[in-house]
């Protein structure tokens, strides 16, 4: 399953939005996870851990397909992520955000395709409802505003 | 009391169109409804309408999901009704899952939960759904009455409205605490008559306000769900004093033979078989209504609105012109499943539109055929409803019904409708001399005068057009083969009779 640019762009926004308060020595899957549990939080919330909990299995499974390092990766009964980073290299914050050396890959796609979920069943301007609960300081206006997040 | 001693209830829009009316102008403020329906009737859509209608960053509404369809379906189906704004969310909406505090404690952990949210929030509106869901489970400390009196409590307390929505059957309707707690009772009904589907909701309890009683019709749409009172929505529309007036049909032999024309705010029955010329008679009184200022409004069944204007124009009547102009309507009501209240308020957005003061319903037959078969069976009540509406606000209507040919009978309709309508023309064809002719005669005028005579007719390029005077030389001409009485030699003058006499 290829999902839409936007949706990968915003994972590795989200993932790069985290980074930035991350400490330059936080791995890659720390950030990974912090972006991934303020998700589970949200859409807990909003949906319920065992919805929560079906979307993330179904995001994982359709991520393992593109990212062999997440092959250790679980998804627990309440929706939590287990053996994340195993494999991952650290992360390098300063060259993340200058766009050089991306996030880890896994995490990306987990994020890409657990984004592209709740693009698929909600649609855009709803996906982006949801995550400015998590995000609420973040730009998450529409991916294609000139205004908005890549302005 | 004094009235202004009294404290007001601000009545809140509900957000489904037709509904306002129904529950008295608004749901009253702050109080504790309950959506009751089997699934599939439209709860969730019309608590969201009533969600979609109200919430505010500052006030907003808190939707608590419980077990059953999960909120990310629930969305995903709800964002498709365009009163559903994405842009509310989450500021102003914010949906919240109870399930795993249902399923792992008691009532009293969610009465926690609900509680901690709503002060968080200070909502306006508090929906949980479904309701049933949460309260199915066998309960431990807190009883579901003690439960029910105490979120009932705490929610009027913290100012919210609340709707509570739940999978009943309508014989719990005695024993559940539930529906006694409650403000107010919404039971929403979907019921199937033969092939169609029909949906009815009932206002069963509303406290602090008159509601409109019965059963009205709703309709889900993409638009979500509108309701169509019994009312119609005309209630506190009051009738304009009688004018008097009477409206002509364009045709001077028939305006005379009716006193003058028909009487503003009356109800005509045109009454005819097959190709006596009731859809004629009726787009000429529509046409003449619109060349005296008079807009209308032709609501058909039988054929579509472009037919009908083709068929004028080769009576050298334009309705393409005033329809452009906003003077004219044509409706065509087709679809199977209408009720009459979803009829009406098609023909009232008309009415209300362009100023109608004249309409033509044709046909009823076509009318009756338009609606679910459960409606069928109360037609002659439902056109009671909508002809006392229709001329309170002052229109006239001229409805056609066809009738079957009898030699035997003069009948005027198969509806037995004519107690419900002022004035009558009965149109029937008569076998003279080696032809089939058409006679018209004006059976009834409600409280005016009418000629009785009978008079022949004939359907030219011009519409109808009433020949000569009337048909004294034949006996029995109303049973459709009259015997001629051999009067043809009589030098008698009829110039000066105008054969107008008093109806009885």
């Amino acid at each position: 399953m290829v999902t839409s640019p936007k949706m990968r762009d915003l994972a590795r926004y989200l993932l790069s939005y985290e980074g930035m308060s991350a400490k330059s020595s936080e791995s890659m899957e720390s950030v990974t996870l912090r972006v991934y549990e303020k998700l589970r939080h949200s859409l807990s919330a909003f949906a319920g851990i065992a919805a929560f909990e079906s979307l993330a299995f179904r995001a994982l499974t359709q991520a393992k397909s593109e990212a062999p390092s997440l092959w250790a990766v679980q998804i627990a009964a309440d929706g939590s992520l287990q053996g994340l980073g195993e494999f991952e290299s650290q992360i390098d914050v300063d060259k993340d955000l200058a766009g050089e050396y991306p996030a880890g890959e896994g995490g990306t796609i987990l994020i890409d395709r657990l984004l592209g979920l709740l693009l698929v069943f909600l649609g855009e301007a709803l996906t982006l409802s949801l995550l400015r609960l998590a995000w609420p300081e973040a730009a998450l206006d529409d991916c294609n505003s000139e205004n908005g997040r890549k302005a | 009391m004094n009235a202004q001693d009294r404290v007001t209830i601000n009545k809140l829009p509900t957000g489904v169109p037709g509904l306002d009316e129904i529950v008295g102008g608004g749901l009253p403020e702050f109080s504790f409804n309950i959506i009751a329906g089997a699934p599939g009737s439209g709860k969730t859509t019309l608590a969201h309408q009533f969600v979609f209608a109200n919430a505010t960053p500052e006030r907003p509404a808190l939707y608590f999901t419980v077990l059953g369809e999960s909120a990310i379906k629930m969305l995903r189906y709800q964002q498709q009704y365009t009163f559903f704004d994405p842009a509310k969310l989450p500021d102003s909406i914010r949906f919240i899952n109870l399930s795993q505090v249902v399923l792992e404690k008691d009532l009293g952990a969610v009465l926690e939960e609900i509680t901690k949210e709503v002060e968080k929030a200070n909502p306006a509106v508090v929906v949980v759904d479904s309701f049933r869901t949460m309260v199915r489970k066998p309960q431990s400390d807190m009883d579901l009455q003690s439960f029910i009196q105490r979120l009932a409590l705490f929610l009027a307390s913290w100012q919210a409205t609340t709707f509570l929505i739940g999978e009943y059957a309508e014989d719990e309707l005695r024993d559940n605490p539930i529906f006694t707690v409650a403000d107010g009772l919404f039971w929403l009904r979907q019921t199937t008559e033969r092939n169609s589907i029909v949906r009815k909701l009932q206002i069963i309890k509303l406290r602090g306000q008159a509601s409109v009683p019965g059963l009205h019709t709703f309709r889900i749409t993409d638009a979500g769900v509108q309701a169509f009172s019994r009312t119609f929505g005309l209630v506190g529309h009051l009738k304009d004093p009688p004018s008097h007036r009477r409206l002509s049909f364009g045709i001077p032999e028939l305006d005379k033979m009716l006193g003058g024309g028909v009487r503003e705010g009356d109800s005509v029955l045109v009454a005819g078989s097959s190709g006596t010329g009731k859809s004629v008679l009726a787009t000429q009184f529509i046409a003449e209504g619109i060349s005296q200022g008079e807009p209308g409004i032709v609501a058909v069944f039988e054929e579509r609105p472009q037919a009908y204007a083709e068929r004028a124009t080769s009576l050298g009547l334009d309705l393409d012109t005033p329809q452009k102009d906003g003077k004219l309507a044509i409706l065509y009501l087709r679809p199977l499943d209408l009720s009459v209240d979803e009829t009406m308020h098609s023909i009232l957005d008309a009415v209300q539109k362009i100023g109608a003061k004249r309409l033509v319903i044709d046909s009823l037959a076509g009318f009756e055929m338009a609606l679910s078969p459960g409606f069928r069976a109360d037609f002659r009540e439902s056109l009671y409803r909508m002809i006392f509406a229709l001329t309170g606000i002052g229109v006239t209507i001229l409805s056609t019904v066809e009738v079957d040919e009898s030699f035997t009978e003069f009948p005027f309709s198969t509806y037995s409708i004519s107690f419900l309508t002022d004035d009558i023309i009965r149109l029937r064809y008569v076998s003279i001399d080696g032809q089939l002719r058409k006679i018209m005669v004006v059976i009834k005028m409600r409280g005016g005068n009418h000629a009785k005579d009978i008079r022949e007719y004939e359907i030219t390029s011009k519409g109808v057009v009433i020949l000569g005077k009337r048909l004294t030389e034949y006996q029995g001409l109303i049973s459709g083969v009259p015997v001629h009485s051999d009067r043809s030699g009589s030098k008698e003058d009829h110039s000066q009779d105008t054969g107008i006499e008093y109806d009885t």
